[in-house]
């Protein structure tokens, strides 16, 4: 729940709310002083436009004044000086009259105050002869005394016309003759001195001193009395003042209608405000509650984003899946997702980004590990690209689902496994239920049976008396406990056993119904019996069969619990019974066993004890004794001892042994027979050189031109070659001496030099190189050396027969001799050789298997068998250089005394 | 056994590779007044061969290298006239008869006493003293062969036919005394001191004249 939350965004909300408001009222006032300054400045300038235009007017007027009294003065002189007389008074005054507008009448007042002339003709304002009025006379009597014109105060004349008179006088000389008086309409004056658009903008009113208006050149509109100016008409004097007044113009007229519209709007604003921030607050607290419904959900809800991570998760995601809320968002959903429904839940995700809702059920991954089953109801909103997720925990729907499967396949295959056969009767004997091993087991369906009397068709036709009466006895209720053993048969007429037991069959309300018989077919068991005796049958006879003696005795006691005719034959008939170190002869000694036996569990077996070869103290066979812990039938532990005789194998094993040794001195023999002729060239050769020396001695003797010295050295050679002559000789006896095989410490080079020195002969006869590589400092091997020297002999004739067909400069055969590793030395015969075939390397190693035509095929065999029996390995290998290598391994000295110690 | 047969200019050549062997064949023949000269190989006496040598070679049937019998067929190539005798070893016997096939003088077989090889020895070096005197006659009667006339050859070859000089006149066409001349003549040039004689050296050089 988020109440402090709610409180601290309420805060700042009212922070918000107060601004609008604030803004609105500054905003208002400003408007407003902003509009009361425009509108003052509007009047300054109007106010400012006024007493422009109005000086202007005046001006005007001026201008027309003077024109006229420069008329009037030009009359004035021309009067004076009488160049003018009535008739051209009228045409000039009348045509001035018509060219300025205002002017009403000019007259001409002679001196005595009287109209002489006067213009227009038709005017009967001015008539001849008039006199001037009492208004009239101060400016006519002002303009006699200042000689110069005076203007006259306004007054309205008979007709009710206001004028203004202009009295300019007339001199001739000093002498006064009148005044011109010329009659301004202050009426048209207003009119029709200032212009149309003046008019149009402005009422000119003229005003005398007093303040009354004289004439008012329009009042058809509306004044805006704000907007005047008057300015005092000069020269007339007099107070005439010339006030113009602006009209209202349209624009004006609602000056008071930003201000009044600013108001209003502003009053509207902050209703709205008003009436928005009531509606959000109901809006919040719908939030509320929405968020208290997102919040308090039992079920998941989530809102995703289409790529799939969370934007926003309810707290039910910590309570069923223990993730935290807040670290949710930015995860990808598919993150929670349990490894094998990935798959589906992407394929209903890829539907949801098709604009689809979708409605799946899936694992998640809990915060500890585990997994909850969900159902999960997505809905995409594509507009704000969202998807709305909500997961119903099925874990628990889920469980029960499978439990109630396992439950009902578990029952299910148990009726399938189960081969009892039921069936129920009721209480007349008519079969009520059975089941479906039972009618597996007569191979008729349940229609079949159910609802069916006796007799029944499982019932064998020569069975049906039997079979009628055990049924009567069922529904006796005297059927025995063991049941019966009935035979019935199968609806394709095989015959089988079956077992029927009987029980009484209860219903709730604990009245008996029937009865129900399990039954059981004994056919298998009884025949596995019968197969069982038959191979115990068998056993026995294989066992009593068999020429070794068999016996099995308990570990602990010694006592024979099972004997052998064999070993009875040996030990006595009534062996069995009796301890096997009573009776048995010869048996290994306790210390001898691997293990214990009397300490043996049976967790530990089998297990063997004793395998070797014993003799009998008496009767001197041999014996091969082998003795196995085992578990006997009834799950003791036992010895089980066989004793074979072995005595004639022992015996052959012997024969064949010494044959081969005779075979290895008579390959050795064939091998000297092989090198005859070349032994006896070698041989030849250091003979003939005696006989030369001798002969020489001789005839130099005889001469008697013989130098002792020269003798003697001739002697000395003499003597060195008959030394040569009785090394090979000796080398030969000893190589084919018949001796016991007797292993010592020997240096390999010494074999090696021996070896050589046969096959030297023979290397030397076919242009051969023989080069000896022996490496320094060779541990002494434990070998026979006549043996290891027939082998080397063996190999080197037979590289050395390999070769015959080689280039002579490629003549070279390598007896190498390395240590292998710390305990072995390695001699290895390298030839140039023709190679041996695959074929051949095959079949390299059998007895009388040979590639030379007067060979025995024994060489390598008996090598082979030499260089075994000194614990070593021979073998073949193809020369990389063409060729062949054939390589063999001897134990050091140090090596063989290790083995011999363990042995 | 006398010394007296010994001729300065003919040696004995041992080529043989076993040491004791070679040295011993040496000084028993050096006892025996023989010049010896040794060689350890076939390929180290061909090094030295010139024709000049004279006298006879002693061949050790089987060396490594080149064999005696390689030797023997090469000197063969090269027109030796050198008498050889072979030593065999006891199981060479078929290579040595091959040898004897070829024209060797005669093998030996080790062990081998010093009559005998001294026997062998005397015998091979007279052989190599007649066939060179004969081989000198044999060279002087053809050289003469060569200066006589086309006539005088014409009544050489009658002569030898065993005609008489009538019968050479006749069948030549010329008068008998003309035959007398050139008959002196081809006697003179012949260097024949007689009848046999000159029949003798011409029948040596040209078997075939006698046939004619």
């Amino acid at each position: 729940m988020n109440v402090p939350d709610d409180f601290a965004q309420s805060t700042p909300n009212r922070w918000y709310w107060t601004a609008p408001y604030v803004a609105v009222v500054v905003f208002a006032l400003s408007m407003l002083v902003l509009v009361g300054v425009l509108q003052q400045r509007e009047k300054d300038n109007q106010r400012n436009a006024v007493a422009r235009d109005v000086q202007w007017a005046e001006q005007t007027m001026r201008l027309h004044m003077q024109g006229t009294e420069e008329f009037l003065g030009q009359l004035a002189r021309d009067l004076a000086a009488q160049t003018l007389d009535p008739d051209a008074f009228q045409v000039r005054a009348n045509q001035h009259i018509a060219n300025n507008g205002e002017l009403v009448n000019i007259a001409w007042v002679g001196d005595d105050e009287v109209v002489r002339w006067s213009a227009p003709f038709d005017t009967t304002d001015w008539l001849a002869g008039e006199a001037l009025s009492s208004f009239q006379s101060p400016t006519f009597q002002l303009a006699r005394e200042s000689g110069r014109l005076s203007y006259g105060a306004a007054y309205a004349n008979p007709r009710g016309v206001t004028v203004l008179e202009v009295h300019v006088p007339i001199r001739h000389g000093r002498e006064f003759r009148g005044a011109i008086v010329g009659v301004y309409s202050i009426e048209r004056m207003v009119r029709h001195l200032v212009p149309g658009w003046f008019a149009e903008k402005y009422r000119l009113t003229l005003q005398n001193a007093g303040g009354s208006p004289l004439a008012v050149n329009s009042t058809l509109r509306d004044l805006d009395e704000s907007v005047s100016f008057e300015i005092p008409l000069d020269p007339p004097g007099n107070g005439l003042i010339l006030r113009a007044t602006a009209f209202r113009t349209g624009g004006q007229l609602p000056q008071a209608l930003p201000t009044a519209m600013i108001v209003g709007l502003s009053v509207i604003v902050l209703w709205s405000l008003w009436l928005l921030r009531m509606h959000v607050f109901r809006r919040v607290q719908v939030e509320k509650e929405r968020d208290r419904l997102f919040n308090l959900s039992l079920d998941l809800l989530a809102v995703v984003g289409l790529d799939g991570t969370f934007r926003r998760c309810n707290p039910a995601f910590e309570r069923i899946l223990g993730h935290s809320p807040v670290e949710l968002p930015g995860r990808p959903l598919l993150d929670l997702v349990h490894r094998d429904d990935v798959a589906s839940t992407l394929e209903q995700l890829r539907q949801l980004a098709s604009g689809q809702p979708v409605k799946f059920e899936n694992r998640c991954l809990c915060a500890d590990g585990s997994f909850k089953w969900l159902v999960w109801s997505i809905n995409p909103v594509r507009a704000e690209k969202l998807v709305y997720a909500v997961a119903h925990d099925i874990t628990g729907r889920k469980a029960a689902e499978e439990a109630l499967r396992a439950e009902s396949a578990f029952r299910k295959a148990m009726e399938e496994s189960v081969i009892t056969g039921l069936r129920a009767i009721d209480l007349t004997g008519r079969i009520i239920y059975v089941n479906s091993a039972f009618c597996r087991m007569v191979g008729l369906e349940e229609e079949e049976l159910v609802g069916v009397q006796a007799p029944f068709p499982y019932w064998p036709v020569e069975e049906i008396e039997t079979c009628t009466r055990n049924l009567q006895l069922t529904l006796a209720g005297r059927a025995p406990a063991s049941g019966f053993e009935m035979r019935i048969q199968r609806k394709n007429g095989e015959r089988l056993d079956a077992r029927f037991y009987l029980s009484p069959l209860i219903d709730l309300t604990g009245r008996q119904t029937g009865w129900m018989a399990s039954v059981t077919d004994i056919t298998e068991p009884k025949r596995v019996r019968a197969a069982l005796e038959a191979a115990h049958e068998r056993f026995e006879a294989v066992l009593d069969g068999l020429d070794a003696a068999v016996f099995v005795s308990d570990a602990r006691t010694d006592e024979i619990l099972f004997a052998n005719r064999a070993f009875k034959a040996i030990h006595g008939f009534d062996s069995v019974g009796r301890t096997v170190r009573g009776v048995a002869v010869p048996q290994p000694e306790r210390g001898d066993y691997r293990v214990d036996p009397r300490g043996l569990s049976v967790a530990e077996l089998p297990r063997e004890l004793f395998d070797g070869e014993l003799q009998h103290p008496l009767s001197g066979r041999w014996y091969h004794v082998r003795e196995h812990a085992t578990r006997w039938v009834d799950g003791r532990v036992v010895r089980m001892g066989i004793a074979t005789d072995i005595t004639d194998r022992k015996q052959t094993a012997e024969i064949s042994r010494q044959q081969e040794e005779r075979l290895e001195r008579t390959s050795r023999l064939i091998t000297m027979g092989e090198m005859a002729s070349t032994l006896a060239h070698e041989l030849n050769q250091p003979l003939s050189a005696i006989a030369n020396y001798c002969a020489g001695c001789v005839t130099r003797m005889q001469s008697g031109n013989s130098k002792p010295e020269d003798l003697l050295a001739a002697m000395q050679k003499a003597s060195f070659q008959a030394e040569r002559a009785g090394k090979i000789i000796r080398r030969i006896r000893e190589f084919v001496k018949k001796s016991e095989p007797r292993r010592s410490a020997v240096k390999v080079a010494d074999i090696l030099e021996d070896a050589l020195g046969f096959a030297e002969i023979d290397a030397r006869r076919l242009g051969i190189k023989l080069v000896a590589d022996v490496s320094a400092e060779l541990p002494l091997v434990f070998a026979d050396r006549i043996m290891i020297e027939q082998v080397v002999l063996n190999l080197v004739r037979n590289g050395l027969d390999a070769m015959n067909d080689v280039l002579p400069e490629e003549r070279t055969l390598v007896v190498r001799a390395r240590p292998c590793g710390p305990h072995a030395v390695e001699v290895a015969v390298v030839d140039r050789g023709h190679g041996i075939s695959e074929d051949d390397r095959a079949r390299l190693f059998t007895p009388f298997y040979t590639t030379k035509s007067e060979g025995m095929g024994m060489g390598l065999n008996i090598c082979r068998s030499i260089i075994e029996f000194h614990d070593g390995r021979l073998i073949v290998d193809a020369n990389p250089e063409g060729g062949t290598i054939f390589s063999f391994t001897l134990p050091t000295e140090a090596a063989s005394e290790r083995v011999a110690r363990r042995a | 056994m006398s010394e007296s047969h010994v001729v300065p200019d003919q040696q004995i050549y041992i080529v043989d590779d076993d040491e004791a062997l070679r040295d011993s064949l040496v000084w028993m023949l050096e006892s025996s007044g023989y010049t010896v000269s040794a060689f350890d190989s076939a390929e180290a006496f061909l090094a030295a061969y010139r024709e000049t040598f004279s006298g006879c070679l002693v061949l050790d049937v089987r060396m490594p290298g080149m064999s005696g019998l390689e030797l023997f067929e090469e000197l063969g190539r090269r027109r030796c006239t050198l008498p050889v005798i072979f030593i065999t070893g006891h199981g060479d016997v078929p290579m040595a008869v091959s040898a004897l096939k070829k024209g060797a003088v005669d093998f030996i077989e080790k062990p081998f006493g010093d009559q005998e090889m001294l026997r062998l020895i005397a015998q091979c070096l007279e052989q190599e003293r007649a066939s060179r005197s004969k081989r000198k006659l044999e060279a002087d009667t053809a050289r003469r062969l060569e200066h006589l006339t086309q006539r005088e050859r014409e009544v050489l070859d009658l002569i030898i036919a065993g005609k008489l000089n009538k019968q050479i006149a006749d069948v030549l066409g010329i008068s008998i005394k003309t035959v007398e001349v050139h008959r002196a003549r081809v006697m003179e040039k012949m260097g024949a001191h007689s009848l046999a004689e000159l029949v003798q050296h011409v029948v040596t050089v040209e078997p075939a004249a006698l046939g004619r």
